[in-house]
């Protein structure tokens, strides 16, 4: 009996397998299996090259910019969607009267696409743009900067941009982690004196555990992966200053290099798994039941 | 356990399965029309591939593919290709032998997209090629790979406003010195002398893109080759330096827009038609498109300046015809072109579409007042030059980022140049080209 019923749902997995497998498995395989040769538009014939492509992104300058932009973009948009994002949730988990307005008003922008956000805000950031505008208004000449031009800015505004768009996201996440939390603990906690400071920390935080692993994760990833945002906005440019890992992979593909560009692809899952992996086991054995 | 194992196995052979059967089915798709039976012998069918986004050329209306048709009992088979995807088409195509007989694209993309050399036909010894006016326009490398009944390539210069110019009574300059004097009187006057879209990086390698191919052309006519075996370096002409510096002071002399990196190309229309500005480097093209918006505006094209007495930069022509060296049917895709090579069909197509004729019997109709100042100055006394986009050999993106860093203030010419130098020579390297 029991045997039959584990059969039924084999058969029920069948479809799915199989263009799970067709369309990512094998690709995937033959991505990693490409990464180490000199597939080029022009040579066709492929050779193993071994980690020639992978020697090569660590020599190139631009790569290596690419992974350090990465890298800060990643950061600050995991730090500031989580804050941010917390925050809010918080903010708005409380008795307001124009609570569910304000969570639509926040959560608003996450149901656009990040090309349309970032063709918004492309005209805004220009030096003359709307953004400046208001700083001069308000008196903060000293702040108004040419936000997508200057080199040593332009990875900050994109991830400012991004966090502007994502963080009404990640308080959906905390909110719904909020409400599941049981008020009888905050009540015994206000019983026994605790201020509204330590019951956040000893009882909110803490309960949020699974929200904060579930957006640390989304964030995470989805900064390693930034694309979008740095196309539409800037191209990578200017110049270089905001390549990024995902429009080097363009790039590589723009130059007939399909080798290189696979290597690069496979360095960004490789880094993408050595820092989400840990980082979810960690976090799990932290998390508590209630 | 077993019962698992076997899934398991099961489940991959059938992923396998699938995968080979889907992969047959690619393959089994490739018998490109070639005879298609009845009673008559075997017709032959010709497979001519071109962007969507170049469905309005002149080669494929279908009145002159019927009359080719009943002419030589050869059809010929239109696929069109979407714009956004036509080159990875193309170049998947190319490399899996399923090449079309006929292909449409632009020759200096071809030269770095689709390995113009390995895929193309040289067609220096076809019937027409002994009647054609200007060879530059179809070769690269000093062999015809591609064909065209017009000579009309984009024109590479400075753009400008014919009313400007003659309200503030100024004249086209002709070295650097009477440039900046022209930008001078034109920013005293209240407008914008020149319009830079740099957040479009290609758009900062018009003026290098000329001057270089300019000088270039004048004082060392074999740095191309030279270069493109390793022997020079872009750095080693200390002029190409001075040509970035003389772009870069004009913006920092203040007389373009403020946010050069933040305007883009499709701006540049407007700019125009609203008079706020007066000069552009840019190519012809612009005028066509300000002249579609409003025929009343006057607008010129003049060489960029860097040089005394500098040529008008030619931009590989866009859209000719190729064969492939694997065409199934060479000959007749050879026999298209000479059909359409024909002084009557050329005639028809250059007259419809007011093309400068590259053939020398075949006569070109009346021209926007524009594009005939071009004839007259430029095409006729033979004083245009080829930019510097028909000589490389790979894809270019990387120097127009470097442009735009120098507008950013990250790199100096000198910079500029050494880095490209070493793109370039990685580019070439990974090309496999001998010497790197």
């Amino acid at each position: 009996m029991k045997r039959t019923k584990n059969l039924y749902s084999y058969y029920m997995i069948f479809p799915a397998l199989i263009i799970y497998s067709v369309f990512f498995v094998v690709p995937a395989i033959a991505g990693f299996y490409y990464s180490f040769t000199d597939w080029r538009l022009d040579r066709l014939e492929l050779t193993f090259i071994g980690w020639d492509n992978f020697k090569k992104i660590f020599s190139d300058k631009t790569l290596i910019l690419a992974l350090q932009n990465t890298a800060i973009f990643a950061l600050v948009t995991v730090v500031g969607k989580n804050v941010i994002g917390l925050l809010l949730a918080v903010g708005l988990n409380m008795r307001l009267r124009t609570k569910n307005l304000l969570r639509a008003i926040f959560y608003s922008p996450s149901i656009l696409s990040i090309l349309v956000i970032s063709i918004l805000f492309t005209p805004m950031l220009r030096t003359e743009g709307t953004i400046n505008q208001m700083l001069e208004a308000v008196g903060l000449h000293s702040l108004s900067q040419a936000w997508l031009t200057n080199p040593s800015i332009v990875i900050w505004t994109i991830a400012i941009v991004s966090i502007w768009q994502s963080a009404g996201f990640q308080m959906a996440i905390y909110l719904a982690g909020l409400q599941s939390i049981s008020q009888e603990y905050y009540e015994a906690a206000k019983i026994d004196g605790a201020s509204s400071w330590r019951s956040f920390f000893k009882i909110t935080l803490p309960l949020l555990l699974p929200a904060i692993n579930i957006n640390l994760m989304l964030t995470l990833i989805g900064g390693l992966k930034v694309f979008s945002e740095v196309y539409v906005m800037t191209g990578g440019g200017p110049g270089n200053a905001s390549q990024v890992v995902g429009t080097i992979i363009l790039r590589s593909f723009g130059e007939g290099n399909w080798g290189l560009g696979t290597a690069v692809n496979t360095l960004l899952f490789v880094v993408v798994t050595i820092i989400a992996i840990p980082l979810l086991i960690f976090m799990r054995r932290k998390e508590v039941t209630e | 356990m077993k019962i698992l194992k076997q899934k398991k196995v099961a489940t991959v052979v059938l992923a396998s399965l699938l995968t080979i059967s889907l992969t047959a089915c690619g393959a089994g798709d490739s018998s490109t029309g070639s005879s298609t039976g009845g009673d008559n012998k075997a017709k032959v069918t010709l497979e001519l591939a071109i962007s969507k986004s170049s469905q309005d050329s002149a080669f494929i209306q279908q009145d002159i593919l019927d009359e080719f048709e009943k002419q030589t009992n050869v059809k010929v088979n239109l696929q069109l290709i979407p714009a956004e995807q036509t080159t990875t088409v193309l170049q998947t195509k190319l490399a899996v032998d399923e090449t079309p007989d006929i292909i449409q694209y632009n020759l200096a993309s071809a030269v770095t997209d689709l390995n113009l050399e390995r895929n193309f036909e040289i067609l220096d010894d076809e019937p027409w090629a002994s009647r054609i006016v200007n060879k530059d326009v179809l070769s690269a490398g000093g062999h015809i790979y591609s064909f065209h009944v017009s000579q009309d390539t984009g024109m590479q210069g400075v753009v400008y406003n014919k009313q400007i110019f003659e309200e503030l009574g100024l004249t086209i300059p002709t070295n650097y010195e009477q440039f900046l004097a022209v930008c001078e009187k034109i920013k005293a006057s209240g407008i914008t002398p020149v319009f830079m879209p740099y957040k479009d990086a290609w758009a900062a390698n018009i003026w290098p893109a000329a001057a270089f191919a300019d000088f270039v052309a004048k004082n060392e006519p074999t740095f191309f080759d030279d270069l493109n075996s390793n022997k020079k370096k872009w750095s080693d002409v200390p002029e190409f330096k001075t040509f970035l510096e003389q772009q870069y002071e004009v913006y920092t002399k203040g007389y373009t827009n403020t946010d050069v990196l933040s305007d883009s190309y499709d701006m540049a229309v407007g700019k125009f038609l609203n008079k706020e500005v007066a000069m552009m480097f840019m190519g012809d093209w612009l005028i066509e498109g300000v002249a579609e918006q409003d025929p009343s505006m006057e607008l010129g094209v003049f060489p960029i300046p860097s040089t005394e007495e500098a040529s008008l930069g030619a931009s590989p022509l866009g859209g000719q015809l190729f064969i492939p060296k694997k065409s199934k049917h060479l000959e007749e895709a050879k026999q298209f072109l000479d059909f359409i090579a024909s002084k009557d069909v050329a005639q028809r197509i250059v007259d419809s579409k007011g093309y400068v004729s590259n053939f020398n019997d075949v006569t070109t109709p009346e021209l926007p007042a524009y594009k005939q100042d071009i004839v007259d100055n430029y095409i006729t006394p033979k004083k245009t030059v080829l930019t510097t986009d028909a000589f490389m050999l790979v894809d270019r993106s990387e120097l127009y980022r470097l442009l735009q860093d120098q507008f950013a203030g990250g790199l100096t010419p000198e910079e500029v140049l050494k880095s490209w130098d070493e793109k370039f020579s990685q580019l070439m390297q990974d090309k496999g080209v001998a010497g790197f």
